[in-house]
């Protein structure tokens, strides 16, 4: 045994202070554990979003990502001059965008490709390209290309290869020379579809005249890209813009946060931003709250030595110093490890996002403000729980503290209902009566294990919410095998050409078409998809799984949709339609359907067609299909003309479960993994301070010939007791927060559906079972270091 | 109750025959062995900080007396109660109980012998504060294998009134009479107190050897009383000096003092 360190040139009550914080370092460590978990999820969270949001904010200004997009059919570029000049533009440049499909020998699989024009000379000015590998095409070598740079790896293609491109039904054949990422596809998201599917999906980019050929968009563009003066208003450029392109088949432009890449960018930053908004400050609520509780009763068994200290003349202030110093010395350590962790994790989360997200660089965001925050977050709880306990103990006389305590008084009502109990054995009457006897600790306590709970069981609802969404939208509501799209509208009888062909089960005609929805001066640029009543493939489907019909009149509005045009039930809408004859009309607003995926803004198909004054027309249709026949089918519609893409629901449904899940599932770890370590040092905290309140009862036992299995029965009894309170406390308590954090979240492209699973309640009932069983065998562990001598002599 | 003393006799009956245990001075016969100490040794800690707790003690306790243990503070009479116990092992040396080598056995095994033979009864009381009188007794009638009943334990320190009391609700002197009813119910061999009156006054001090001498005398509990107050001596068979790590000195006493004639 080695002596005391030598601490002599310190106060002597900062000497007790280190000493103290040595003996105490087990409880210590579990303390740190807890307030690290709170502070490492919220800097960790918020580093990560900051870094995200401004890597994504630098990504778009140092690549001029456009502020506007404006479509149209056919704009002569002596236009260009004149729109460049309209007020708000400060850059704008033409280009050509087409879709086409790609064919590859060695893959079955229908892909298909974003075409755009590079600039005959130079870079793009706007919506400028990373080059990632390769080079430039060679301004004398029509047939070179570029593509991005997930579609080049998604479908095993490498720098050098050829493709062959079907350009307005003519197959030509070209060379990848180099990989690409660009802004506006940080996620590359097929035609009429709202997610990622790299391997199906390319972008490429030819040189004008390449495009300009195939297409007969000869000193042309069909598309204006546009970036706006700082401080400008966008509404009032595009409507300038439209107001030029309407005569050259402009169907109307929109801005940065209507397309499709920044509002899946945009989407999954808030969903993650909404994980990072609601759980961490509950987390640091959590462990502020455990960390108070353990702080006060630790604090209540050093009353005899504050008595001692004021004996001795130690002034009150002196000695709530004291303790203060030791609260704070307890918790710097988890506020050090939490922090370090949280940066750590953060960064390497944020990392890993980056990559998720395929920007080409990261900044990692760290202000000095977070660490304020956490540190004020972290030492709030500490510093109040303490002083309370503190002045609690410093309020009594030293005689008081000095002279043999009386006994608890167990006299009370509650107390006394449970002496009746005949049939109890004397351990299981003191567990009872202890808890009873301190109804509101016994209550907080189970609190702060069903908190920790519940923060588990919230962190992981949200894998079970996207399993939901996905088996919604894909078991029913997209039940077709194939979706395929037209280059241009046309009659029904493409759905006979269609029904023809061997091994196709079934056809169902759909028909999107561009609007813009307005109400009461707000407007939304979205796609009405209209069906014929009584469809079976594709159908729309509510958050709750019920099959929403297509009225005979009026508009059927997603909740997203409704909530941002702030229209109800009834409310007429202004529908502009941005194709074709543009007709214009009024239209009710019949059915809001809060659902998962899919197109916002619904109606019937006869009723469009009315509506549209084009006689009957269709712009794609649903294929049931014989999977024997699937290759012979995608060959014999890739090889149709009219036919511009090719969806397949089951590869729809994999991206989906890869982008989103993936997303949320890389969070949804660490968010639980946090949750079960507070789980874990809440429990092991409070049975560390009930052996350190009882040790003295429990030596006693052990002196009066109690086996250790029995003493520890009062210890672990006790803690199974306040776990099984805890348990139904902590589920509803986590079912009501996987609520707030579903009804939280706005998403714009999909809705998250609650669905809170029994397997995930039941897995973090294990986590808690495991965390009290492993503090259970740890406690008992110390029982056999009970110091059964000292009990004769010493006294509470 | 009676099946007790007609234990405790048969038990006397049947040693007494042993013919060489006499009172060298009565020629009254002795009550059998009931531990043997042998060259008891303790030394706490090691080297230049060790403390020689006990040196080399060897004595006798036979079945039935009451015995007081005298000594300043660190004379090492806590030590030998401890190791007497079996909550503390020698250093050195032998305690024997009933012929078996106390210090042979391991922790677990100490612990049956502290259920099943020994009562404690502590200087602060150690109730459990959240069990009645009645219930602290039942703590310990719960496990043992022969046990009074609770009320009839807490009959013989004259507690019948205070059954269902809460330790706050009681004096000192009351909840040190439930530790010795709680510590007697199992009808322990041997009753070791340590300090039992040093947190009380002296008028409950002594309804509280009462109620201790009534135990020796009528269940024949060996009894082992530590104290500082050498007053208490007068009730005891034996009375053990303790100074310095050894039995200095051991005095039978001619004639017992009833507790009630104490004064302090």
């Amino acid at each position: 045994m080695t002596g005391p360190v030598s601490l002599g040139w310190l106060p002597v009550l900062d000497r007790k202070l280190l000493r103290e914080l040595w003996r105490l370092r087990g409880p210590a460590l579990a303390i740190a554990l807890v307030i690290a978990a709170g502070v490492g999820m919220v800097m960790m969270s918020v580093g990560m979003m900051r870094s995200l949001e401004a890597t994504r904010d630098a990504y778009y200004d140092r690549y001029r990502f456009a502020d506007v997009f404006a479509p149209a059919k056919r704009v002569p570029m002596a236009l260009l001059p004149e729109l460049a000049h309209l007020p708000g533009v400060r850059t704008s440049e033409g280009r050509i965008t087409m879709s086409a499909l790609i064919d590859l020998p060695y893959v079955s699989d229908p892909i298909n490709a974003r075409l755009h024009s590079l600039p005959a000379k130079g870079r793009p000015h706007i919506n400028d390209l990373v080059l990632r590998a390769g080079r430039w095409p060679d301004p004398a070598r029509p047939d070179e290309l570029l593509a991005n740079e997930a579609f080049l790896k998604a479908a095993k293609l490498g720098l050098g290869d050829d493709i062959t491109v079907i350009l307005n039904g003519k197959r030509r054949a070209f060379r990848i020379v180099g990989a690409v990422l660009s802004p506006e596809y940080v996620y590359a998201i097929p035609p009429g579809q709202i997610f990622p599917d790299n391997a199906r999906f390319g972008v490429l980019w030819l040189q004008e005249e390449v495009l300009a050929g195939a297409f007969d968009l000869r000193h042309a563009f069909n598309e204006l890209l546009v970036r706006v003066d700082p401080g400008t208003n966008v509404a009032d450029v595009i409507r300038r813009i439209d107001d030029r392109l309407q005569p050259y088949g402009g169907i109307g432009g929109y801005a940065r946060d209507q397309q499709i890449s920044d509002r899946f960018v945009t989407n999954e930053l808030n969903e993650l931003r909404n994980m990072t908004r609601i759980l961490p400050p509950v987390f640091l609520l959590v462990a502020a709250f455990l960390t108070h509780l353990v702080l006060s009763r630790l604090i209540d068994t050093e009353r005899e030595v504050i008595g001692l200290l004021k004996a001795f003349g130690f002034r009150n202030r002196a000695i709530i110093a004291h303790y203060l110093k030791l609260a704070i010395l307890l918790s710097l350590g988890g506020l050090v490890l939490g922090a370090t962790l949280g940066i750590w994790l953060g960064r390497g989360l944020a990392r890993l996002y980056q990559q998720f997200f395929v920007f080409p660089f990261l900044q990692f965001h760290l202000d000095a403000d977070l660490f304020l925050m956490a540190l004020l977050a972290a030492l709030f709880p500490v510093l109040t729980g303490c002083f309370i306990a503190i002045r609690r103990a410093a309020a009594l006389t030293p005689a008081a503290a000095m002279s043999p305590p009386m006994p608890t008084n167990y006299g009370g009502r509650l107390t006394g209902a449970l002496t009746q109990l005949r049939s109890l054995d004397q351990l299981t009457r003191i567990i009872l009566r202890g808890l009873a006897r301190r109804p509101v600790r016994t209550l907080l306590t189970a609190i702060g294990i069903g908190a920790a709970l519940a923060l588990y069981i919230a962190s992981a609802s949200s894998r079970d919410n996207v399993e939901e969404m996905i088996r919604i939208t894909f078991n029913q509501a997209e039940r077709e095998d194939l979706l395929v799209t037209f280059t241009e509208p046309r009659g029904r009888d493409a759905l006979t050409a269609l029904a023809r062909l061997p091994g196709i089960r079934r056809v169902e005609p759909v028909r999107a078409v561009s609007v813009v929805l307005t109400h009461q001066g707000i407007s939304r640029r979205e796609a009405i998809t209209a069906t014929d009543p009584g469809a079976d493939l594709s159908r729309l489907i509510d958050i709750n799984g019920t099959v929403v019909e297509p009225p005979i009149q009026g508009l059927v509005l997603s909740a997203s949709l409704a909530r941002q045009l702030k229209v109800g039930l009834g409310s007429a809408v202004e529908v502009a339609v941005t194709q074709g004859r543009r007709p214009r009309w009024q239209s009710h607003v019949v059915a809001v359907v809060d659902s998962a995926i899919g197109s916002p803004a619904y109606m019937r198909l006869d009723e469009l067609d009315r509506r549209m004054m084009e006689g009957p027309r269709i712009s794609g249709a649903f294929l049931a299909i014989d999977t024997d026949a699937r290759a012979a089918i995608l060959k014999a519609l890739r090889e149709t003309p009219a036919i511009a893409g090719i969806t397949e629901v089951e590869a729809s449904r994999l991206a989906l479960r890869n982008t989103i899940a993936e997303t949320m599932g890389i969070i949804t770890l660490f968010n639980t993994g946090f949750a079960g370590l507070i789980v874990f040092g809440v429990i092991y905290n409070h049975a560390r301070v009930a052996l350190a309140e009882r040790s003295r009862d429990l030596a006693s036992l052990r002196v009066l010939g109690f086996r250790t299995t029995e003493v520890a029965y009062l210890l672990i009894g006790e803690l199974m007791l306040l776990t099984l309170i805890a348990l139904p406390l902590g589920i509803a308590m986590g079912i009501g927060l996987a609520h707030y954090i579903v009804s939280a979240f706005g998403g714009d492209l999909f809705t998250i559906p609650y669905a809170l699973s029994i397997g995930t309640m039941a897995r973090a009932v294990l986590v808690v079972m495991t965390a009290a069983g492993a503090t259970a065998y740890l406690v008992s562990r110390r029982l056999g270091q009970l110091d059964l001598v000292a009990v004769l002599k010493t006294r509470d | 109750m009676v099946c007790v003393v007609a234990r405790q006799q048969g038990r006397a009956k049947t040693i007494s025959s042993d013919a060489q245990d006499i009172d060298a001075e009565t020629g009254d016969p002795l009550p059998p062995i009931l531990y043997r100490v042998e060259g008891l040794t303790k030394i706490y800690g090691a080297g230049v900080s060790a403390v020689q707790a006990l040196r080399g003690v060897d004595l006798e306790i036979r079945s039935g007396e009451l015995i007081v243990l005298l000594g300043p503070s660190g004379s090492g009479k806590s030590t030998i109660l401890n190791i007497l116990g079996g909550l503390d092992e020698p250093t050195a040396g032998h305690v024997w109980f009933e012929g078996q080598d106390l210090t042979a056995l391991d922790g677990s095994a100490l612990t049956e012998y502290r259920r099943q033979h020994v009562g404690f009864v502590f200087q602060f009381y150690n109730l459990v504060a959240s069990l009645t009188a009645r219930e602290n007794v039942a703590l310990i009638t719960d496990i043992a294998d022969d046990a009074m009943m609770p009320q009839e334990a807490l009959a013989m320190v004259g507690l019948t009134d205070r059954l269902d009391h809460f330790p706050a609700q009681m004096s000192g002197g009351e909840q040190q009479r439930v530790a010795i009813a709680r510590a007697i119910a199992k009808r322990p061999r041997v009753l070791f107190c340590d300090e039992p009156t040093g947190a009380l006054d002296s008028q409950t001090g002594i309804m509280v050897l009462e109620a201790i001498q009534r135990i020796n005398r009528e269940l024949g509990t060996t009894t082992l009383i530590i104290t500082h107050n050498a007053v208490i001596a007068g009730i005891a068979d034996v009375v053990w000096q303790f100074a310095d790590g050894m039995l200095a000195q051991s005095t039978r006493n001619r004639a017992r003092v009833a507790a009630s004639e104490l004064r302090w």
